[in-house]
């Protein structure tokens, strides 16, 4: 038969059910009203014709049935009829189905999120063409204490050697970040971040300029000539667009520097810059250290081992590998990695950390599910034992069973895509800028193929145990037996709730211990008054400011007018504050038994009011003041750690370092995020403060590629409109100085806080979820215990028994199960938290406080859930339940 | 003179049905009436085996329905061979040929 009209025939009884089952109707109607008038012509009376005719067809209804089982396409209209069954039983139990929904949303929902930033970190390629073809180059260290495996970054020497060497790789070098920079075109001006990049950077990433050319070799050497290339939002924002900006010049960092390209709409680079210049690496100045990150692409026909070959050949060359300094003995090798895996390394962990959790919330939502199911199923064991006494198959009321299942997790998973696109945006507006390697976590194919995955694995999961029920279902004995209670079967339950709850401990633990971790990074001693300061940040990275005396004349202008406004008691400017990252330098005692003992500190130029502007308390000699000129005995203030680090914590005041620098006073320790010896994210160690008068004009050009300075200014209370007037005050000493934003200590703080933050977030919501499900599991099976014993507590407390004893014999259940959660959760804890000691500050794994706040929140939880539902027992009427039976 | 009616063998509606289509289009009534006097009695055709097997045959296309008038002006669902049914008619026949000798020696071979 040809396959269209088989087709046909197939579609016609799919969808058009309904006629053809009316016409069958009237096919049976019409053969029966034809035996009825063969049986009258034969000289029947009507009545009697009619009882011989219908017995002759033999019930209608099952002759209409036999014709629908033989149909094309019976097996999917039977899948479609037991879907618009189990949609009917879901409608009508609202709150079974709105619990499973709302479990299954919030569940795959966070595994939904947390899956696209695995998708969009680990998994997507990059956005560049052959990204498989791209690399970026580890170190391997191995055979000393020293032994690591990371990402290489490279000094001048390293570049010269990897650019010249290596024919198997187009290379490009680009600076560690961006740098924030002013822009002026015309008359606006513009903070922009600013990437410095090689030459060949956007032939590795593979981007071709939508209008001009790629940097030159000529404008990548040093002394070269001044070239820029904007990124495509830029060049709209700033320049709508105009193509005749191409060729002009435009001021950065108040140089002119000649446009030489705009980027395509949507490209992105490892910087995400709003500006590109070139990067003109040497082998002196920032070359000197190993400041640059490579990127390289695979020549055509060249192979990634080849590649290695010739780096590790070009490399090991080298006359002093800074990498085994203090290590001889160790061997040192270099190998490619893909840049994908070299550009999300660093987020890896905490990510898989966080799809850990995100699925230990999965298994707890299914074990709550897998048990809702189950009480349903044996609430529906009459009804299942009827259909089998009615003669349906087995696998007929399994695959009705199943067909509800799948229809649950579908539709819970179409709104857990929802809740997963809300958490995504939550977590987005957690995040600062520039924060994650991509430039975007979308929600595409491979995540909506995920969450259709989990959902149905979901379902598969909590659908096996009752499914296990179903087939034990015996006729007889569920016909007559309307109770359902079986013992295994709460025992079952009981298991899964301790399950849950265990999960539930360990998370709880885990998102308790980074609270308090965060708790005691932010409650640091703060060592300066934080109330009552505002700051804005400017980038002083140019040219203009190379000379010392403009910079001091800029700072003595700009706090001066910031302290005529009204309200202002102080204001200074240092080049950091406290818990912003610091800049680190090397130095030497020069006076006393400590004569040429050298080591690193922290360093800050700050002006006189910095100090007072703080208020952090002088512990020894004087603070800066003008007196501290350019010309004037160079001196220093260092703080407390500064003092024990160097000298025992004697007074240091009166002491030389560096030869020629005094130390005049000794200030308190404020705590800051530290480039020199991280062992937290802030924390407090030896710092020097500089008078900004002393600043020297290389220096200071280096120092500005790095740091902003801060101007800080201390309010009595609240001032409105501070920041504008800030900002005024600024462009009174400056009018092409834009601030790059404003913040209190607060935010500061927050900054330099926000992985944690972030991680306190994501595990704390979801540890919140796992105990919300486990509160919900519990409650559940009390209630459920309650509804099912209503009969037996009736007859208990006819037979004297109170509320009291029943409600604590009922309650128990749930108590019970939570128990036994609760030690093998801490039991689990103790092996499992040992993962975390590398992200605790402050706090050692076992922390009791924690412990102790885990097993009373749940101690709580559970009492709550147990609670609630056994408040029913007390509205149980002896009489009328026994009247019932 | 009709024999004892026997139920359908498995497998034998079709050939009938077919047959008994052969001649003329019929209603659903008509059909085992048909059968029933070709058969000399010996076959009768249950409604319960009838309308599932003429469904199936329209599904695949060997027959098709209208509705018409019956002889006495009721409403009748009739059925006719289609050019594929007819070529059927033809296979089925000769694999009953090919049965019925097979088991008629199968029988008498003892």
């Amino acid at each position: 038969m040809p396959l269209v009209a088989k087709a046909r025939s197939f579609l016609r009884n799919l969808f058009f059910t309904q006629r053809v089952d009316e016409d069958l109707d009237q096919e049976v109607r019409s053969h029966l009203q034809l035996l009825t008038e063969e049986n009258v012509r034969a000289g029947m009376p009507r009545k009697e014709a009619e009882r011989a005719a219908r017995m002759e067809l033999g019930g209608a209804e099952q002759v209409k049935e036999q014709v629908r089982e033989k149909r094309l396409g019976n097996g999917l209209h039977a899948v479609m009829v037991d879907c618009r069954f189990g949609l009917r039983q879901l409608r009508k139990n609202p709150g079974f189905t709105l619990t499973v929904v709302l479990t299954l949303a919030l569940s795959v929902g966070a595994n939904t999120a947390i899956f696209s930033l695995v998708n969009a970190l680990l998994l997507k390629s990059l956005p560049y063409p052959h990204p498989e073809r791209m690399g970026t180059i580890y170190t391997r260290i191995v055979g000393s204490s020293a032994a690591s495996d990371e990402r290489h970054n490279v000094n001048g020497e390293q570049w010269e050697l990897l650019r010249d060497n290596v024919p198997a790789l187009i290379s490009a070098v680009s600076s560690g970040g961006t740098s924030g920079v002013n822009l002026k075109a015309g008359s606006q001006v513009e903070y922009v971040h600013r990437g410095r990049v090689s030459a060949h950077y956007f032939d590795v990433l593979g981007i071709q300029p939508v209008l001009g050319r790629n940097f030159s070799e000529d404008e990548d050497r040093p002394h070269g000539p001044n070239a820029v290339i904007l990124s495509y939002t830029l060049w709209r924002n700033v320049f709508r667009a105009d193509p005749g900006i191409l060729g002009q010049s435009i001021l950065i960092r108040s140089e002119p520097y000649t446009v030489v390209a705009m980027l395509p709409q949507g490209a992105t680079t490892p910087l995400n810059a709003d500006v590109y210049t070139p990067l003109r690496p040497s082998r002196s100045g920032e070359g000197g250290g190993t400041n640059f990150h490579a990127i390289t692409r695979l020549r055509d026909g060249a192979t990634w081992q080849a590649a290695d070959a010739e780096i590790n050949r070009a490399w090991l060359s080298r006359p002093h590998p800074y990498e085994l300094g203090e290590f001889p003995g160790a061997k040192l090798s270099y190998y490619s990695v893909s840049l994908q895996k070299g550009q999300t390394d660093s987020l890896r962990p905490q990510v898989l950390a966080l799809m850990i959790a995100a699925g230990f919330i999965l298994l707890i939502a299914c074990a709550n599910l897998a048990g809702l199911t189950l009480v349903r199923m044996l609430r529906r064991t009459s009804e299942v034992a009827t259909r089998l006494a009615l003669g349906a198959s087995s696998w007929q009321i399994q695959r009705q069973f199943w067909i509800e299942n799948l229809l649950l997790a579908l539709l819970g998973g179409a709104v857990s895509i929802g809740v997963g696109y809300l958490a995504l945006n939550e977590l987005f507006l957690l995040l600062p800028e520039h924060f994650l390697p991509v430039g975007r976590v979308p929600l595409d194919g491979h995540v909506m193929a995920f969450t259709l995955a989990v959902s149905v694995l979901t379902s598969v999961l909590f659908g096996m145990l009752p499914a296990l029920e179903v087939r034990k279902v015996d006729l007889r004995s569920s016909m007559t037996d309307r109770s359902g209670v079986r013992a295994g079967s709460v025992r079952v339950r009981q298991a899964l709730i301790a399950g849950e709850v265990a999960l539930t401990v360990v998370l709880l633990a885990g998102s308790g211990l980074l609270i308090r971790s965060l708790i005691h990074l932010e409650t640091l001693p703060p060592g300066f008054n934080p109330q009552g300061v505002l700051v804005v940040k400017a980038s002083l990275d140019d040219v203009r400011y190379h000379d010392p005396a403009a910079f001091r004349a800029l700072l003595d202008k700009s706090t001066a007018a910031m302290r005529q406004i009204p309200g202002v008691q102080n204001a200074a400017v240092g080049l950091s504050l406290p818990y912003e990252r610091v800049l680190n330098d090397w130095i030497t005692l020069s006076d006393g038994k400590e004569t040429g003992t050298q080591g690193g500190t922290d360093e800050l130029y700050v002006t006189p009011g910095y100090f007072d502007t703080l208020q952090m308390p002088v512990l020894a000699g004087r603070v800066f003041t003008d007196a501290d000129s350019p010309n004037a005995q160079h001196v220093a203030v260092v703080n407390q750690s500064f003092a024990r680090k160097f000298y025992a914590g004697s007074n240091p005041v009166g002491r030389y370092i560096n030869n020629d620098i005094l130390i005049v006073g000794e200030v308190a320790d404020v705590p800051i995020a530290s480039g020199l010896h991280p062992v937290a994210p802030i924390q407090t160690e030896q710092t020097m403060y500089i008078p900004a008068a002393q600043m020297e004009g290389p220096s200071l050009a280096l120092l500005h590629v790095w740091f902003q300075p801060d101007w800080v200014v201390r309010t009595a209370g609240p001032v409105g409109g501070l920041t504008a007037e800030m900002q005024r005050a600024l462009a009174k000493a400056d009018p092409n100085l834009p601030a790059s934003g404003f913040y209190s200590m607060k935010d500061l703080l927050a900054r330099t806080l926000t992985t944690q933050r972030m991680e306190v977030a994501l595990l704390g919501a979801m540890a919140a979820l796992a105990l919300l499900l486990s509160a919900v599991g519990i409650f559940a099976l009390v209630a459920n215990m309650v509804a099912q014993r209503t009969r037996e507590i009736g007859i208990r407390m006819a037979l004297g028994s109170t509320v009291g004893q029943t409600t604590v014999e009922i309650g128990r259940t749930g108590a019970g199960a939570s128990c036994v959660g609760l030690f093998v959760g801490l039991v689990l804890c103790a092996g499992a938290l040992r993962v975390m000691r590398s992200v605790l500050y402050g706090i050692g794994v076992y922390d009791a406080p924690t412990l102790s706040f885990v097993v009373l929140s749940l101690s709580f939880v559970t009492l709550l859930a147990t609670t609630l539902p056994t408040l029913r027992i007390a509205k149980i009427d002896p009489a009328n339940t026994l009247r019932e039976e | 003179m009709p024999s004892e009616p026997t139920t359908l063998l498995q497998g034998t509606s079709d050939p009938l049905i077919l047959k008994s289509l052969a001649t003329s289009e019929m209603h659903g009534l008509g059909i085992p009436r048909r059968i029933q006097q070709i058969t000399g009695g010996t076959f009768v055709v249950e409604p319960g085996s009838l309308f599932p097997a003429l469904h199936r045959m329209e599904d695949q296309r060997w027959t098709s329905s209208f509705w018409g008038d019956s002889e006495n002006h009721r409403r009748a669902k009739y059925c006719r061979l289609t050019k594929a049914g007819r070529r059927q008619r033809a296979v089925e026949s000769k694999r009953w040929a090919r049965i019925s000798v097979a088991i008629a020696q199968a029988l008498e071979s003892s």
